[in-house]
């Protein structure tokens, strides 16, 4: 009996191992996916999953900067992103929201094929780090001179804004870090741009479904002029680092 | 000790003798002689590094994940870029997944050409590969990608890099996950491009 479980053993791994092409990441990494925008059941930040643990774990900012050292390749050591929006501003941005997006790339609730290998916990750790490292980048100082749009209807823009957004993304773009509205002051514009697009279309699936409803009538002017009035509100000065700022964590 | 064998050892058995047929049949051929029989050596080289022409990539030593993505995206069309629609795929049609596994796995067990060791006078490509987020997932000198189904790049074709990077940014090659690098793909212009494949082909 024991040798022919032996050869069960043998066989089925073989076979397995012949047929499923290896293609997941390290042990660990299945992380349960949840429902996205769009289908049956779907409920915004529901805040289960690794997102309930990392929000009950005490952030530890030495492990934070430890783990940022990876984000950094892209949304540099400053975390201040690429102007030209490729990269978002990570910078100054409310912890929960921090938390939020990265348990959704994990769980593959918001589609970020870029990141999501380096976001995984065989790179950077389990839902402790990702306490840590939203910490680290809540504690950066932001970029004074983030990317903008052209300028040309900012009237515009501040009235959509303030008849808009104003509710849940605050006065100035501050966002809300108990309700996990994410922080737009000073965001590049670009980015802005990107993920408001992919909102409104549906193509971000852990997107707040209120806010897919209510942007629906925004024309193509409305959009540019909206988000380049806020990327253009200055943050506080406590929020903000000086003009050419170099993150000595990464000398 | 009881003789009747329980019902859940039958099923087992079954399933371990239809899935060992499988095996069976795969192991018919070992990966190099596939390599050999159906004439991968004739575009890519005996040794899977010395390819026939520029343009063609070198194999031996590659990730083995990355290779078996490729075959089967080969296979299936959904690789369809530059000249492997009417080179390749006729090719690849013919053999079956688990002989794809062998040749992927293969390949993947010879040398790397590259020991990632830089070239002694870094053209102005490394340092683009430093900035424009190439490192973040294909690793220092291209000798660490940070998943099994990313390539190594170190010592590749120039040709070859060259067109990847350009067909990636166009879309023309939308496979596997060639789409986690087509966001960043605008950073970069084609001179650029092609500083990068030169860094990257000169590592030895």
């Amino acid at each position: 009996m024991k040798k022919l479980s032996g050869l069960l053993a043998v066989s089925l791994s073989t076979s397995l191992a012949l047929a499923l092409p290896s293609l997941a990441a390290g042990p660990g990494d299945n992380i349960k996916q949840g429902k996205s925008l769009g289908e049956a059941g779907y409920e915004w930040n529901k805040g289960d999953g690794e997102e309930a643990e990392a929000l009950k774990a005490k952030p530890d900012l030495k492990n934070g900067r430890d783990v940022y050292e990876v984000c950094s390749a892209c949304h540099m050591p400053e975390g201040w992103g690429l102007t030209d929006g490729t990269f978002p501003q990570l910078a100054g941005q409310h912890f929960k929201v921090i938390i939020k997006q990265m348990s959704d790339i994990r769980a593959k609730n918001r589609d970020n094929p870029t990141m999501y290998p380096f976001a995984l916990p065989s790179q950077i750790g389990g839902p402790q780090a990702i306490a840590d490292v939203a910490a680290y980048i809540q504690s950066l100082k932001m970029n004074p001179k983030p990317g903008l749009g052209d300028g040309k209807d900012l009237a515009l823009g501040e009235k959509l804004y303030k008849e808009n957004c104003v509710r849940c993304h605050g006065e100035h773009g501050e966002g809300d870090n108990e309700k996990f509205f994410p922080r737009l002051e000073g965001q590049h514009y670009n980015y802005l741009l990107r993920q408001y697009q992919w909102i409104k279309e549906g193509k971000r699936r852990n997107a707040n479904p209120d806010m897919v409803k209510q942007i629906q009538t925004f024309t193509d002017r409305d959009t540019k002029a909206v988000l380049d009035y806020v990327s253009r509100i200055k943050p506080p000065k406590d929020k903000l680092a000086p003009v050419g700022w170099k993150n000595p964590d990464f000398k | 000790m009881n003789r009747t064998p329980k019902k859940s050892y039958l099923l087992l058995a079954g399933l371990a003798l239809s899935l060992s047929l499988i095996a069976t049949a795969a192991f018919s051929a070992d990966g190099k002689t596939l390599y050999e029989d159906k004439g991968c050596t004739g575009c890519h080289g005996e040794d899977a590094k010395t390819p026939l022409e520029k343009g063609y990539p070198r194999l031996a030593g590659q990730n083995g994940g990355y290779l078996l993505q490729q075959l089967m995206d080969i296979k299936s069309g959904a690789r369809k870029n530059g000249k492997i629609p009417d080179t390749m795929k006729p090719v690849i049609d013919e053999l079956s997944e688990p002989e794809l596994k062998l040749l992927a796995d293969y390949l993947a067990s010879l040398k790397w050409v590259s020991q990632g060791t830089p070239p002694e006078v870094a053209p102005p490509g490394k340092k683009l590969y430093l900035t424009k987020s190439c490192v973040a997932c294909h690793g220092k000198e291209g000798m660490k990608p940070i998943m099994k189904t990313y390539p190594f790049l170190a010592g590749q074709d120039r040709t070859y890099l060259l067109a990847q990077m350009k067909d990636i940014g166009s879309k023309a090659r939308e496979n596997g996950l060639s789409n986690s690098m087509q966001p960043v793909m605008h950073l970069v212009n084609k001179k650029e491009m092609d500083a990068i494949a030169k860094y990257l082909s000169l590592v030895k």
